[in-house]
């Protein structure tokens, strides 16, 4: 019962989150120079022209109608049309949305398989050449920029071995594992692996390296404490101290920020899908921004504050799971 | 049989929409003229050839004839017929007529509409009076639909299929990732090489380029011009390049201080050293201009030569002009065309190094400042910015009507002269004649120092070998116009 009455008030806390993201949108409509119809209508066009496309986007209207006209259409789950592609926003956003999970996801997969491991080592073997090399390696990843590695990535991968394809999707994780499952087909799954290994290896490496080094300095500060002194009095072998009660209890920090993390990746991480021409929502947004398409950036922005409340709900069970003390209350 | 010739081809942008009435892009031209075409079409350079039409005369000063093909077909079998290129003209001017405000009216400026001439396979073009630019805008718009097809679809069926009587027909459409196109085996004119095209987009430079590189692609646009070298120098990879329909300018507001001075605009376009910035920014890909309308244009007047590189000249018009001391800034659209930055910035640097006028270059987002252009105010028009600009129907009066005649939403710029020459241009339909008009307006606009003259943007393209192709001026990268090396 505590459960269901947690994740409906979670569930309430996300809807009034949305709507105070699309009322501030509106309210920012009025600041922001530069209009639709600049990028609607030719730059040639007549007044009369300009006049009659604005007209016909519902453009002039003033703005407190389009903004009762909005919220009404979406309780509808209607989220408009996109100014600049005529097509439904909600149509343009969740063809974009599957391929920014895969890349969020497979990203923090990429971070948790090398920094977790990374971290517990450099941490027990501290000061050894295995921990410098570790602090090292999440230096330089720290620090390097993305767009960097990406280009890097792809001409010495993809261009000069050859190995890798440098860019594009080609197809999803749905229809690949439908392939799989159905056909028996490997080859969706293959080039679906194929394509999104460089994007997640960029997009994974700041977090490894940031993870990492959380990792390390919570294994530090959690071997320091006494409780370890009596498992090992206790006689427990080495691996289940450090794994099972050492690692958890430093669980806590590295899923709030892997939280955080994925809460941004959801709204996409555009200069990874730009430069490997990932379809996300990314590139999306900034598109729809520059082009001042609102119905696509409202639309953006709602999915994004919806998957920013699953994830923090989501965070929060792990927290309970992790450290009992922690409760829905 | 031989194995199937497919290309994959990679552009900046993804088409926004399918439908070829409902847009003003090249990039989504570049997909939909595989499968649309036009009552009239351009060769290479720009000239006026037939397609669907294959006779088109003036019958009266506002009545113009266009007889139409009786072998061609639609990709879903129907026959075209006349009423359908009457329809297609109808679509583009009369919203009510085909259920679209189309952005494309303004193209077609001057026609009512068309109908078809009774027991004749020909079409008659309306317009409410002469109208000297009938074929220049029938060349370049009015791809032919079928009145039956759109008829029985809404515009959001229209956005994402394509049924025209080009050479390749739709075969998969995934909006924002690609678009797939096979050979149209029914097509009424010379059968192309290639079988199968795919056309993708990457906004990224650096992607196209390794996507040109690792085999991914075929042929890539806009192609960086520092890049060009390192593709020239792989096996198997080669550079065509060509100058564009689009010029880059720095328009001057001419009521506004310091460029309500004649001596201070033409100082402006002495100050700055064009040819140097071709050669350094663009590395060679680029061509200096010094009037609005470029060779091969009706209406160039090739008398004129660019403004050549004279900071002393410079320094004593700005003297002349009385506003020395004068404080600029030049505004210019971030990241908006080749290198345009750049550009902007070089030409702020040189006029800055005038002894008498100091000048800045200022980053502007290309909506915002788009905004302040287009409002029909000239009051908050910044006073100097920078602009590119194209025109794919040759003539010169679609540049400078736009930008130098009163009442436009981007006018910068007015005179009598110049209104006395926009009433001819408008109205003469003796071809020599108009030509002569719109020569003199291009030298009125040299002398009058309108713009800072840049240079015309040119297209760079990477090519895979295995391709054979001469782009073309407009831009567009069509697959029936690539053959098998």
């Amino acid at each position: 019962m505590r459960l269901t009455r947690f994740l409906l008030r979670r569930t309430a806390q996300g809807i009034l989150v949305v709507w105070g993201v699309i009322t501030l949108v509106f309210l920012l409509r009025f600041i922001t120079p530069g209009s639709t119809i600049d990028f609607v209508a030719p730059l040639d066009a007549s007044p009369e022209l300009r006049q009659r496309l604005a007209e016909d986007l519902g453009l002039n209207k003033p703005i407190y109608v389009q903004y009762a006209d909005y919220i009404v259409n979406l309780l509808q789950l209607d989220m408009g049309n996109s100014l600049l592609k005529g097509r439904p926003a909600s149509d343009v956003i969740f063809a974009r949305l599957p391929a920014t999970l895969e890349l969020a996801i497979a990203a923090t997969i990429v971070a948790i398989l090398f920094s977790i491991p990374l971290g517990v080592i450099s941490a027990t073997r501290r000061h050894q050449p295995v921990d410098y090399g570790a602090t090292g390696f999440s230096l330089i990843g720290i620090s390097t920029p993305n767009f960097w590695l990406g280009i890097m990535l792809i001409l010495i991968v993809g261009v000069n071995l050859g190995w890798l394809p440098t860019s594009r999707r080609i197809i999803g994780f749905g229809p690949a594992l439908e392939l799989l499952v159905f056909e028996g087909r490997t080859i969706g799954i293959q080039v679906w692996f194929e394509h999104i290994l460089l994007p997640s290896i960029t997009l994974g490496t700041y977090f490894t390296a940031l993870i990492t080094r959380l990792t390390r300095n919570g294994m530090l500060e959690e071997l320091g404490q006494s409780y370890v002194e009596v498992t090992r009095a206790k006689g427990l072998p080495e691996t289940l101290v450090k794994y099972k009660h050492v690692l958890r209890n430093t669980m806590i920090p590295i899923i709030t920020v892997l939280g955080l993390q994925m809460g941004t990746l959801i709204g996409g991480a555009v200069i990874t899908e730009s430069v490997f021409n990932w379809p996300g929502l990314g590139t999306l947004i900034i598109d729809a921004i520059n082009s001042r398409d609102w119905p696509l950036i409202q639309g953006s922005l709602i999915v994004i504050g919806v998957g920013f409340v699953v994830i923090n709900i989501v965070v929060d069970a792990l927290y309970m799971y992790f450290n009992p003390q922690v409760t829905f209350e | 049989m031989d194995e199937p010739f497919e290309i994959t081809m990679t552009q900046r942008q993804d088409p926004t929409t399918l439908d070829p009435h409902n847009h003003r892009e090249t990039p989504t031209d570049n997909v939909v003229l595989h499968s649309y075409e036009g009552i009239l079409w351009r060769g290479p350079e720009g000239e006026i050839i037939e397609s669907l039409a294959t006779e088109w005369e003036v019958v009266e000063d506002n009545r113009h004839r266009f007889t139409i093909r009786d072998d061609v077909q639609f990709h879903d079998g129907s026959s075209l017929e006349p009423s359908d290129c009457a329809f297609t003209i109808q679509r583009i001017v009369d919203p009510e007529a085909g259920g679209l405000e189309s952005p494309q009216r303004d193209q077609l400026a001057g026609t009512t509409g068309a109908e078809v001439v009774d027991g004749e396979r020909a079409i008659d073009m309306l317009s409410g009076g002469p109208n000297p630019m009938a074929f220049q805008n029938i060349a370049s718009y009015a791809h032919v639909v079928s009145e039956d097809w759109i008829s029985e679809r809404d515009n959001e069926e229209i956005a994402v299929e394509m049924n025209g009587t080009g050479p390749y027909r739709l075969a998969d459409y995934e909006p924002e990732e690609y678009v797939r196109l096979e050979k149209f085996e029914d097509y009424w004119g010379e059968e192309p090489d290639v079988d199968r095209v795919e056309i993708i987009a990457a906004a990224e430079d650096s992607t196209r380029v390794s996507q040109l590189l690792a085999g991914e692609t075929d042929i890539i646009s806009a192609v960086p011009p520092n890049d060009a070298g390192r593709i020239e120098s792989e096996d198997g990879m080669s550079i065509a390049d060509i100058g564009s329909t689009r010029i880059l300018m720095c328009p001057m507001v001419y009521n506004e201080e310091p460029f309500d001075s004649v001596e201070f605009r033409q100082a402006m376009n002495y100050a700055i050293d064009l040819d140097q910035m071709i050669d350094e920014i663009l590395r060679g890909f680029g061509v200096p201009t010094g009037q609005p309308t470029l060779p091969g244009y009706n209406g160039h007047n090739s008398d004129l030569e660019p403004y050549p590189y004279d900071p002393d000249e410079a320094e004593s018009l700005v003297e002349q002009s009385g506003y020395a001391g004068a404080e600029l800034e030049l505004e210019y659209p971030a990241g908006r065309y080749l290198l345009n930055d750049e550009l902007a910035q070089a030409a702020a640097g040189f006029i800055d190094d005038l002894e008498n006028v100091s000048c800045e270059a200022v980053s502007r987002d290309f909506g915002t400042l788009a905004g302040e252009l287009l409002d029909g105010d000239l009051s908050t028009t910044p006073s100097f910015y920078n602009i590119g600009w194209g025109n794919t129907t040759f003539d010169a009066s679609q540049t400078l009507t736009p930008f130098l005649t009163e009442g436009t939403a981007i006018y910068h710029y007015r005179s009598d002269e110049m209104e006395q020459l926009k009433e001819q241009w408008q109205v003469e339909t003796n071809a020599d004649e108009r030509e002569q008009i719109l020569q003199e307006a291009n030298q009125l606009a040299h002398d009058e120092a309108v713009w800072v003259f840049l240079n015309r943007e040119w297209l760079v393209y990477g090519i895979n070998g295995r391709i054979d192709w001469d782009p073309r001026q407009d831009e567009y990268f069509l697959a029936q116009g690539m053959n098998q090396a």
